[in-house]
């Protein structure tokens, strides 16, 4: 119980900082919005006939603007930590560092699963594929982000963690994340691509590969986490 | 005993920043540590903390190791350093509310709202963090450091930047958190406040911590006469 209630608290107060900071919001948003835009000019306005050429081309332009705006929301959410010592200051309250981990992990997967929410259809949109789409493709289509968002911010978060505690740590975040992070990117992609087109999960392997290393990494940093935050 | 550091030392680097610091803060009494500005008083306040692991040496807090246990002996801390130790876009009562239910404080929000009217904050409940003056924010940080009732209270240079009042603040809420038991230690390089509210001196001059006198044992003057020789010594 006291577990779940420091967890909690966490992750209120984590959500509530995100969430007060409107620059944050409205970065993240105009610059997934935006992300959807250039490559709807760039392949515009004749798309392919080809429903497979339009999923390829939408699963795409999803995971670069989702990991990008994941890298922005990751390094905010940990600047809010660093600036005034905050993070010492929850470290002095003696709750363990696994914890602050974890609600790390939660809060930005719901914050960037917001956002996925509502740029996915923008993009279905400009990229003509809201014809055939049905719930159980948008639930198939949302539980992948959603997969894939978690095991992005498991890394992520205490990659996070240390980058932001150096110098220029804003741009040492992209560097050592995305190649850590590209199982996940292709798996997902993979994925995003089978829903879009199929309509399912055509191939195994992708979805398997998305899940395994989202846990894989979640399960790695989640013991790391106390050399990470106390050091 | 409230805590025992022993041996303590401190590199970044090649550069020793705290060697061999030898202290103990017992119950009921404020150790004073003076040191002009360098000296590594910060940085030996960390490693009491726990904020910093010492590159050498051993500390005890309520007779646990607070090296190897230091989440542990954490809850039985109050801190002030010259960080916030706070969210800067959070009002006072948010960051206590959210630091109190961590620590899960009893009856939280009249704890927090009796420790902001204490300090003298009841009219910026509801303002940012961010906005308060240095002297508002070191009296949300002793709000803060209270907030749990902690038994030992390390505060590093708590009268830096505050008016007379704030001051007087500062002193009133030391002198009764020591009747009330608490082992108390402040840094502070200004002699005739720490000499008023000590009650055991150490001097702190590149990395070195040297024991001086109980209060009873010496006069102001004396201590700081002392304390000018040893500045210009350099040690």
């Amino acid at each position: 119980m006291k577990a779940l209630r420091q967890i909690a608290a966490l992750i209120r107060k984590d959500l509530g900082l995100q969430f007060r900071s409107k620059e944050t919001l409205a970065l993240i948003f105009v610059f997934s919005v935006l992300v959807v835009l250039i490559f709807a000019f760039a392949f515009g306005p004749n798309f392919p006939p080809e429903k497979s050429e339009r999923g390829k081309l939408t699963a795409s332009v999803l995971w670069t603007a989702f990991v990008f705006a994941g890298i922005i929301t990751l390094n905010r959410s940990f600047l809010n930590e660093r600036t005034h010592g905050a993070l010492h200051g929850i470290r002095l309250t003696g709750v363990d560092a696994s914890y602050i981990y974890l609600s790390k992990v939660v809060s930005n997967v719901i914050f960037l699963f917001l956002l996925e929410i509502v740029i996915t259809p923008i993009a279905l949109q400009f990229f003509d594929l809201f014809d055939g789409i049905t719930v159980g493709v948008v639930l198939k289509l949302y539980g992948v982000l959603s997969i894939g968002t978690l095991g992005f911010c498991a890394v992520g978060v205490l990659l996070a963690c240390m980058s932001t505690s150096t110098d220029g740590g804003e741009s040492l975040l992209s560097v050592i994340l995305l190649p850590l992070v590209i199982p996940i990117i292709m798996g997902g992609t993979k994925c995003t691509v089978s829903i879009l087109v199929t309509g399912g999960l055509e191939e195994g392997f992708w979805l398997n590969m998305l899940i395994g290393s989202s846990l894989i990494y979640l399960a790695s940093a989640y013991l790391l986490a106390d050399a990470v935050i106390e050091e | 005993m409230r805590l025992s550091a022993s041996q303590i030392t401190k590199h970044f680097g090649h550069r020793a920043v705290v060697k061999k610091a030898d202290l103990t803060i017992n119950a009921g009494e404020v150790v004073a540590i003076f040191g002009p500005n360098g000296a590594g008083k910060t940085t030996f306040i960390k490693i009491l903390a726990t904020l910093l692991r010492p590159t050498s040496g051993q500390l005890e807090i309520e007779g646990t190791d607070a090296i190897a246990d230091y989440a542990k002996v954490r809850k039985m801390l109050g801190v002030i350093i010259h960080e916030h130790l706070a969210y800067p876009t959070l009002t006072p009562f948010e960051n206590l509310k959210f630091f109190g239910q961590i620590y899960g404080v009893e009856n939280l929000e009249i704890r927090c709202q009796t420790l902001l009217d204490e300090v003298g904050l009841q009219q910026f409940v509801h303002e940012p963090l961010q906005i308060f003056s240095r002297g508002m924010t070191q009296r949300f940080m002793i709000a803060r450091a209270l907030l749990h009732q902690p038994s030992i209270l390390l505060f590093d240079e708590p009268f830096s930047g505050l008016d007379a009042s704030a001051k007087q603040l500062v002193l009133d809420r030391i002198t009764q958190e020591r009747q009330n038991g608490k082992g108390i230690l402040i840094t502070t390089h200004n002699t005739e406040l720490g000499y008023h509210i000590g009650t055991r001196f150490f001097f702190m001059i590149n990395g070195e911590l040297e024991e001086i006198a109980r209060q009873d044992e010496i006069s102001e003057k004396t201590l700081v006469q002392m304390y000018e020789e040893r500045l210009k010594a350099g040690r």
